[in-house]
């Protein structure tokens, strides 16, 4: 698309308001999806309910496939399909909703240096112990993340998938790390967090960010879902203001429908943190 | 109290017996041009670490990563825990020797120094590489030029290249997309993020001399490592140059650490203006023309040897054999010194 | 020595130029007569015996197969027939560069007075043979590479290897085939490949790994080939503006599926024939294999043609197929059946009718398509009996429909579902035959019954195709 067509594209994204058949797609539930990605669709998810926003969530076995940036979860909106947190914050920005507009420039700064502190090393420190820890990756990652294919297209697709993550890995200079170092790095984040966050409720006062979104997708995911080892969820129950943080959250945004969950799944979310 | 010693002042430190701990350590970075100690970002995240700490490294600036002990640059080299060559490794190692440049600051204020390098690292590095090696006009005429003059023959036939490379392969592996080319579309939103980076970065900063205060951290020497090159080289396609210039603080902050703690190469810069934009001039062809030259005897030697062997008048005989050891650096008066 | 060389029966070899003449076209006689004939023709004689001259990797047993007949001969006449047609055999066994055949009457010590002796005098194909083509299509070149290895283990196998590069994708295939000695019409076949195509009017890129092996064997009048294919196809978009319908599709699969194909075929020609009728049938169930797709898909073409006054030809096609998903999961984009086309049902873009979605065709799970042409050789007839017979114009009517199905309905719910929104055109055009195996047509289109929603291409058309209706 031309430069041209996309801007006026996002004008008439823009103009239209929010429809009520927005849907979020993300891999399948119970059998498919990894630790990574089911944080990254469950910060989006708690992004929305933040702005009182809408949206269906929907399981693919191919959502992978189906977003135009490769990753997950991505959002279909009227005609748009947009992926990431990142750019999904943009488009509810140009449509009207916003949790940052109150920041200032500093604190505007900062939140999007500790939103790619998250990125970079949450997210590649859950990837890595995915797919680069073999642990990990023969036990539960490979085995999850090809349950929908049929053999041998379920093999091919996760090594496949597997080195393409370790070079990767290669790239930025983790792949050198061991397991321990990575644990190290996460208390690292964690500690960083924990120290920014203080005795506050949200990372900026009372009102909740994208950042907050964003860290709670990644803490309340490690922190229900079972690994190999506890290590890593046990790094993050050593800073007790961010479990708060996270209980927090999860009542605020996700407790109103705990009741009607039964009648149709709302959201994509497994155990509760009480 | 924190170890933060003006470079003037580093020859005193040998009275403090530090002079054996200097003898451990090893640095070997790119060789710098352009009025920058070195051409390369990390070389230069490590070089302006080591200052500002007042580390008493012994520098190679070097423009072969071959003869670096990792194979790669910037590498530090220590006697007891063998090498590293990850500027980040290379400073935990230098702050657990005592040289830490974040001594001062809060906890707080650790965590602010982690999530901006975090954002550095995820916004501004992509675009960065895609400027200097992707951006096909500027490779051409910078980054492979400088590349080719200055790596030692024959390796400046295929280094460059090869590097050019890895450097995409990385970037699109950053990005995960891995048909990312060189182009409208990539350049759009490689610098749009950049852009937005260097902005917040600026706003962090605002009026201070530094990112904490009156001296600096470690998260100083990541800006200036990154952000200085694009300052310095004159780069045809220079988008992001001219946003960077846009900032003022951003802009000053590189040029203050540039003359405080590296003098020298700050004259070095003044002394020899625009380097780079000698472009027609016969002077500068005279390395092409050498290595034509070169490249002729090569090719003529190279096809004769080849119809010797293959006509068996000469015949090869395999011995392995050790390279020769590099001889051990002694500790010379100057703190560093310029090998091709 | 009485010297004959049945060469001279035959001045065609195997394999024409691609735009020659194609023997079929010619209504071949019996061969020339020469007047000496009428003497030998009735004199008795022996083939005592054959030989193979110029056998290097080739193992003699399945040449014997091929030359068997000729000991039957009776007379002269009838040698020279059957050697000729030893001739044709062993050319088409594809292992021979040239074939000669020299009668000559039997000498030594067991000579018998009429006895004959037959030489094959064969001149093998290399072991390797290699070939490069470029091709420039849409926005894109590409080169091919091929390999081949006739005759690779002496027993009349190959093995061909195609690698083609091109500006945006790459594709290769393997293939190895082996027919049954003295049956060249029986054999068997493993393929290997990788084939990207793109499918702008499905916004649409399809990788397709596979595997497949098939056997083909005739019985009585028909061909039947049944095959295993294994094949993992990776479906993406073409572009971040595709249909979110076909953004749905997008991923990987694995396909596994028998087929079986019929054919009867007793036209004279393959591209412009002038008698004869074709009828192919075929069937493919995917899924009770393996794999992720589970369907049951029939298929087939009728085609009938009759020869009129002034050497025009009537011909008449119907299509038809339906496709049955078996078990829960919808049918795949990959899998379901598209119209439309300049040799299909003519006066409609490529594939551009029936089901769509924000532009993009998602093709369907019935359809029908019916065509009537009248051919007849181009007016005034220049470079007749030559380059002029590679020409027709015609005249046609198509007409077709696609859709899906819902399979609660019952068959006659989907009877008037084909039969409603019926697409048709019709005009006239100009054919070219290339080779025997495609043909060019230049048409001026007429789209009548057209549907929302479908691309239809209003007056000059002009393609290409294999298949055409």
């Amino acid at each position: 698309m031309s430069l041209a067509a996309e801007a006026f594209v996002s004008q008439i994204a823009a103009a239209e308001p929010w429809p009520q058949n927005a849907t979020l797609y993300q891999p399948l539930r119970e059998d498919q999806i990894l630790l990574s990605d089911c944080a990254s669709s469950l910060a989006v998810q708690a992004y929305l309910r933040m702005c009182g926003l809408p949206v269906r969530v929907c399981c693919r076995a191919n959502a992978e496939y189906m977003s135009p940036s490769g990753k997950v979860p991505f959002i279909h909106v009227g005609n748009q399909v947009v992926s990431e947190l990142g750019p999904i914050v943009q488009f509810t920005k140009a449509k009207g909703h916003s949790l940052s507009d109150g920041l200032d420039d500093v604190q505007r700064a900062e939140m999007k240096a500790y939103m790619e502190l998250v990125n970079n090393m949450l997210l590649t420190a859950e990837l890595y112990i995915q797919w680069c820890d073999d642990t990990t990756a023969s036990e539960i990652t490979r085995q999850r993340y090809s349950s929908p294919y049929s053999w041998p297209l379920n093999h091919i697709l996760a090594y496949q998938k597997q080195w393409e993550v370790r070079r990767k890995m290669n790239a930025i200079g983790w792949a050198g790390k061991g397991l321990e170092q990575v644990y190290e790095d996460v208390s690292q984040c964690c500690q960083a967090l924990s120290q920014r966050l203080g005795t506050q409720p949200f990372f900026f006062n009372k009102q909740p960010t994208e950042l907050d979104a964003l860290v709670f997708g990644h803490l309340f995911t490690i922190l229900t879902t079972r690994l190999t080892t506890d290590e890593l969820s046990e790094r993050i129950k050593s800073c007790s203001n961010l479990l708060s943080f996270c209980r927090r959250i999860e009542q605020t945004y996700f407790e109103e429908d705990k009741d009607s969950q039964s009648a149709g799944s709302q959201y994509s979310r497994g155990p509760s943190l009480f | 109290g924190p170890l933060i010693c003006v470079p003037e002042l580093l020859p005193c430190e040998r009275l403090f017996g530090f002079v054996k701990m200097a003898a451990l350590l090893e640095l070997f970075c790119w060789k710098g041009s352009w009025g920058l100690p070195s051409v390369d970002s990390d070389s230069l995240v490590v070089l302006a670490y080591a200052r500002f700490t007042g580390a008493p490294l012994k520098i190679h600036k070097i423009s072969n990563p071959w003869r670096s002990p990792t194979g790669s640059l910037p590498a530090l080299k220590t006697k007891e825990e063998g090498s590293f060559s990850h500027p980040s490794k290379i400073i935990i190692h230098l702050r657990k020797q005592k040289y830490n440049a974040d001594y001062d600051l809060s906890a707080k204020e650790g965590a602010d120094t982690l999530a901006f390098i975090s954002l550095l690292e995820e916004k501004l590095v992509p675009a960065l590489i895609y400027t200097l090696w992707i951006d096909s006009k500027n490779y051409v005429e910078v980054t492979r030029r400088w590349y080719a003059e200055n790596i030692s023959f024959p390796l400046n036939f295929f280094l460059p290249s090869r590097m050019q490379h890895q450097q995409l392969e990385r970037v699109r592996l950053m990005r995960g997309d891995g048909a990312l080319e060189a182009g409208e579309e990539a350049e759009k939103e490689l610098y749009r993020d950049a852009q937005e980076c260097m902005n917040l970065l600026s706003q962090r900063l605002s009026s201070n001399k530094f990112f904490f205060g009156d001296s600096p951290s470690s998260l100083d020497a990541y800006v200036f490592g990154h952000l200085v090159p694009l300052l310095k080289i004159k780069l045809p396609n220079s988008r992001l140059q001219q946003h960077l210039k846009a900032l003022d603080n951003l802009s000053n902050f590189c040029t203050n650490i540039l003359s405080l703690y590296f003098p020298s190469e700050g004259q070095e810069g003044v002394s020899r203006p625009a380097s780079s934009s000698q472009e027609g001039s016969d002077f500068d062809h005279e390395p092409y023309k050498r290595r034509k030259q070169l490249l002729s005897v090569l090719v003529a030697v190279a096809a004769m040897l080849s119809y010797a062997l293959l006509s068996g008048i000469v015949a090869i005989e395999h011995v392995q054999e050790e390279g020769p050891a590099r001889g051990a650096a002694s500790i010379g008066p100057a703190q560093e010194e310029e090998e091709d | 020595m009485g010297t004959v060389h049945a060469r001279s029966l035959d001045p065609l070899p195997m394999q024409g130029p691609e735009l020659g003449v194609q023997a079929d076209d010619m209504d071949l006689g019996e061969p020339e007569h020469e007047p000496q004939q009428e003497v030998l023709e009735n004199k008795d004689v022996v083939v005592q015996h054959v030989h193979i001259d110029g056998l290097g990797r080739t193992k003699e047993d399945i040449l014997t197969y091929e030359i068997a007949d000729v000991f039957q001969a009776k007379n002269l006449i009838d040698v020279m027939k059957k050697s000729h047609d030893a001739r044709q055999r062993l050319l088409r066994l594809g292992i021979f560069r040239q074939v000669e055949v020299v009668i000559d009457t039997s000498e030594g010590e067991d000579a018998l007075p009429n006895g004959l002796d037959v030489t094959f005098e064969v001149k093998e194909l290399r072991r390797l043979t290699g070939s490069y083509n470029t091709m420039v299509g849409n926005n894109e070149g590409s080169m091919v590479l091929g390999l081949k290895l006739p005759n690779i283990f002496g027993r009349a196998e190959k093995l061909t290897f195609q690698f083609s590069y091109g500006t945006k994708e790459t594709s290769y295939g393997l293939s190895f085939f082996k027919p049954q000695a003295g049956h060249f019409e029986r054999n068997f076949s493993v393929n290997i490949y990788k084939v990207t195509g793109q499918f702008p009017w499905s916004s649409l890129r399809e990788t397709d790994r596979g595997i497949s092996t098939e056997f083909s064997f005739p019985i009585w009048k028909t061909n039947h080939t049944v095959k295993w294919e294994g094949v993992w196809r990776e479906l993406s978009c073409l572009a971040r503006t595709a249909s979110f319908a076909v953004r749905e599709e997008s991923g990987h699969s694995l396909k596994s599926s028998l087929s079986h194909a019929m054919v009867i075929d007793t036209r004279n020609s393959a591209i412009l024939p002038k008698k004869g009728a074709l009828l192919k049938v075929n069937q493919e169930l995917a899924g009770y294999t393996g794999g992720d797709a589970s369907f049951l898909k029939e298929d087939f073409e009728i085609q009938v043609n009759r020869r009129l006054f002034w050497d025009s030809v009537l011909s008449a096609s119907l299509w038809g197929g339906m496709l049955l998903p078996i078990g829960d999961k919808p049918t795949s984009i990959a899998d379901r059946f598209y119209l439309g086309g300049p040799t299909s049902v003519r006066g409609f873009s490529m594939y551009s009718i029936g089901p769509q979605s924000e532009g993009d065709y998602l093709g369907g799970e019935a359809y029908w398509a019916g065509g009537i042409h009248l051919y007849t050789p181009l007016p005034f007839r220049p470079g007749r009996g030559g380059f002029g017979d590679l020409f027709r114009t015609h005249f046609f009517l198509n007409a077709g429909n696609l859709c899906n199905l819902n399979y609660g309905e019952g068959p006659r719910a989907h009877l008037s579902r084909l039969a409603e929104c019926i697409r048709w055109s019709y005009g006239a055009g100009i054919v070219l035959r290339l080779g025997n195996i495609a043909r060019l047509e230049l048409n001026y289109c007429i789209p009548m019954g057209v549907q929302s929603g479908d691309r239809i291409c209003d007056g000059v058309q002009f393609g290409a195709g294999i298949r055409f209706l």
